[in-house]
């Protein structure tokens, strides 16, 4: 890794904050920052910068970042591009650990000649820089939080596994708003706009050793360097799920293209081989980012047989037939697990897979059921449909489940459908973090990424012997 | 360039293509159709053509001078008005499955190769996997299983599977051709797989 991308640990741990185009004009970005840092009680020091200002929000307000006079370990910067370089170059003569540039107005608008200024400072200092033209960072565990965005429109998400690089802004802000509806904890978010210093690449290197990132999901328009991407990709992905959600995926290759691989190898092609090549799991949108990334917390299962339980008989067909699509298989039911079965379905009930406990099933049969699964050699995952509807089944539900989630045996994931009442199930489950998904599809796609990886894990452990 | 400075290269590369020759006139073909050995496929040969067969600029299995020489007219009877350097003169591939491998250089990624169902409806079923190079052996397997035409190469309905090697050794070349001579576009289409080996029909690169 470069050193200037270990130099970030102060930009996401810092003591100090100082924010660089401070306001006292509400609505505006650099007012929105200061009263975010203030409401989440960052525990360090705020140094609001604008000159215009002596005080600010009863905080001593400096003229420049190089008058600070301690340690300044992130700066915030919200002031119009033409001002940037020099306010940057201070920072670097301040010796600050880092700088997130939050202003629009260089690459993006052809300005690479206010793009180079910073990127030679920060090469000549080893300064990291994040950005320009994004929300920047925010990290729940120390609370730095440079979303320009008020908390009461766009929540904020516990702290949790989840390390989220998105280019976009605008797919950043919602997903992470989503985390935090669905109640999913976020190690970092990164928002890293025009890449001008450090890019995707480097940002994976970097969580790679972070302690508190399990998971990462990577948004991205178009990679600076194609060829760093894929070789951070190939070695980051081997130490912790990298979920990529790729933009501009239309198909077409160039029109002018004289040959027929011209023709049907458009860019998203080249993107979609670098992922495979690095075992990256692809998701299809931002829904598909949640299915995915819920499941990756599930512990690895040891390999594709899937069990699949249902107070529902459609739905464990449904459920089935996803499961062959998906090339998985359905698993063989131990003479334990058979004769545990038995006793508690009713005599017209049938002892198979997917396993239909019937609709009177109540919450003591799902219990039983699970465990004999949970303790089946001949199962590796197991699937659980949980038709709220039904008379006998009622919030003890969510606690069967959220056992057999917590005891991390074997990856469960559940699946109910229906409206307003299931739907807060499904977030209780899911605030509980036990997978939870209102479709088959959504729920055996997942599932089917899960084990892929977990066999890819597999074989690089037999490869190091 | 030419075609035959094309087909030049790509034998210097270790690639192995059907046997041919270059004909100016009957005469030539005639006399190339007994050096290739009947049957012999009619290719015109054209910079202003880009796909053969949308003009009727290609003949196959050709199994005698009679007819050699009726079909050589025709085809240079199709490419009237056009500049023509000739009709090449190729010995009939194998009967099997029919993959396309080419190679393209991306702007962010660089060179990478596409595996896919070949032929003239490449574009049509699109069924096509893609890697970066350089890539291994394991690579190339993936990119198999990937395709739609999968259990073709595997020996459906009765029929042996194709030759898992050739391919392999083949997309590797391809992948080093690429990257050796920094090609911006190239195809092999089609090249035809039985289970004992396979054969490079056609091809063409850009730089």
């Amino acid at each position: 890794m470069r050193k200037i991308v270990q130099n970030l640990k102060p930009v996401f741990s810092p003591h100090s904050v100082a924010i660089v185009g401070a306001s006292e004009t509400p609505n505006k970005i650099g007012n929105v920052l200061l009263r975010n840092f203030l409401d989440t009680k960052f525990p360090g020091k705020i140094y609001p910068v604008n000159p215009k200002y002596a005080e600010l929000v009863g905080l001593k307000c400096y003229p420049k970042v190089s008058e600070i006079p301690g340690k300044v370990d992130c700066v915030i910067i919200a002031t119009p591009a033409e001002t940037v370089p020099d306010i940057v170059e201070d920072c670097a003569k301040k010796k600050a650990g880092g700088v997130i540039i939050l202003s629009g107005g260089f690459e993006e608008v052809k300005r690479f000649d206010l793009a180079e200024k910073i990127k030679k400072i920060a090469e000549g200092s080893g300064m990291p820089v994040v950005g320009p033209n994004c929300l920047g960072i925010f990290n729940p565990y120390t609370k730095v939080d440079s979303i320009f965005l008020p908390m009461y429109k766009l929540e904020r998400p516990k702290a949790g596994g989840i390390a989220f690089i998105t280019q976009s802004g605008a797919v950043g802000s919602t997903v992470l708003d989503l985390a935090a509806y669905y109640g999913l904890g976020v190690s970092k978010f990164i928002s890293y706009g025009n890449s001008t210093v450090l890019d995707e690449a480097d940002y994976l290197e970097y969580l790679m050793n972070d302690k508190e990132t399990e998971i990462i999901i990577l948004y991205i328009e178009g990679a600076k360097d194609g060829r760093k991407l894929l070789e951070a990709m190939k070695k980051v992905n081997k130490v912790k799920p990298i979920i990529a959600l790729k933009a501009g995926r239309g198909a077409g290759g160039q029109a002018a293209a004289r040959s027929h691989t011209g023709n049907i190898a458009g860019s998203y092609l080249a993107y979609q081989a670098a992922f495979k090549q690095a075992k990256v799991t692809e998701a299809e949108g931002i829904t598909e980012v949640f299915d995915f990334v819920k499941i990756f917390h599930q512990p690895k299962p040891k390999g594709n047989r899937v069990a699949v339980i249902t107070n529902g008989g459609g739905v464990g067909v449904l459920t089935a037939d996803c499961i062959e699509t998906e090339g998985l298989a359905l698993a063989t039911f131990s003479e334990d697990t058979k004769a545990v079965i038995a006793k508690i379905l009713p005599s017209y009930g049938n002892v198979a897979n997917p396993l239909d406990l019937v609709a009177d099933a109540g919450v003591e049969a799902y219990g039983k059921a699970i465990d004999a699964m949970m303790a089946d050699p001949g199962i590796d995952a197991l699937l659980i449909i949980v038709l709220t509807q039904t008379p006998p089944i009622d919030e003890r539900i969510v606690h069967v489940l959220t056992k057999a989630s917590d005891a991390r045996r074997k990856p469960i994931a559940t699946i109910s459908i229906g409206g307003t009442y299931t739907e807060a199930y499904r977030k209780m489950l899911e605030s509980k973090g036990v997978p939870s998904y209102n479709s088959p599809n959504a729920a055996v796609k997942a599932m089917g990424k899960l084990i892929l990886y977990a066999k890819y894990c597999d074989q690089l452990k037999k490869l190091k012997g | 360039m030419t075609l035959i400075d094309d087909f030049v290269l790509l034998e210097k590369h270790g690639f192995r293509l059907l046997p041919y020759r270059l004909a100016k006139d009957e005469g030539e073909a005639v006399k190339a159709a007994k050096a290739v050995g009947y049957p012999v496929a009619l290719k015109i040969v054209s910079p202003e053509i880009e796909h053969k067969t949308d003009v009727g600029g290609v003949k196959v299995n050709i199994k005698n001078e009679d007819v050699l020489r009726l079909t050589f007219r025709e085809i240079v009877q199709s490419a009237k008005g056009k500049k023509v350097e000739g009709v090449l003169v190729q010995a009939m591939a194998r009967k099997g499955v029919e993959l396309i491998i080419g190679g393209k250089k991306d702007p962010q990624f660089g060179h990478m190769v596409v595996l896919g169902l070949g032929g003239i409806y490449v574009e049509i079923f699109r069924d096509i996997s893609a890697r970066i190079c350089p890539l291994t052996v394991a690579d190339v397997d993936e990119m198999v299983s990937e395709l739609k035409v999968h259990p073709l190469l595997e020996g459906a309905r009765g029929k042996k599977p194709i030759n898992k090697k050739s391919l392999e050794q083949l997309v590797l070349r391809v992948c080093a051709f690429m990257q050796e001579e920094d090609l911006k576009e190239m195809d092999l289409n089609p090249v035809v797989f039985d289970e004992k080996g396979c054969d490079i029909v056609d091809a063409r690169f850009s730089r």
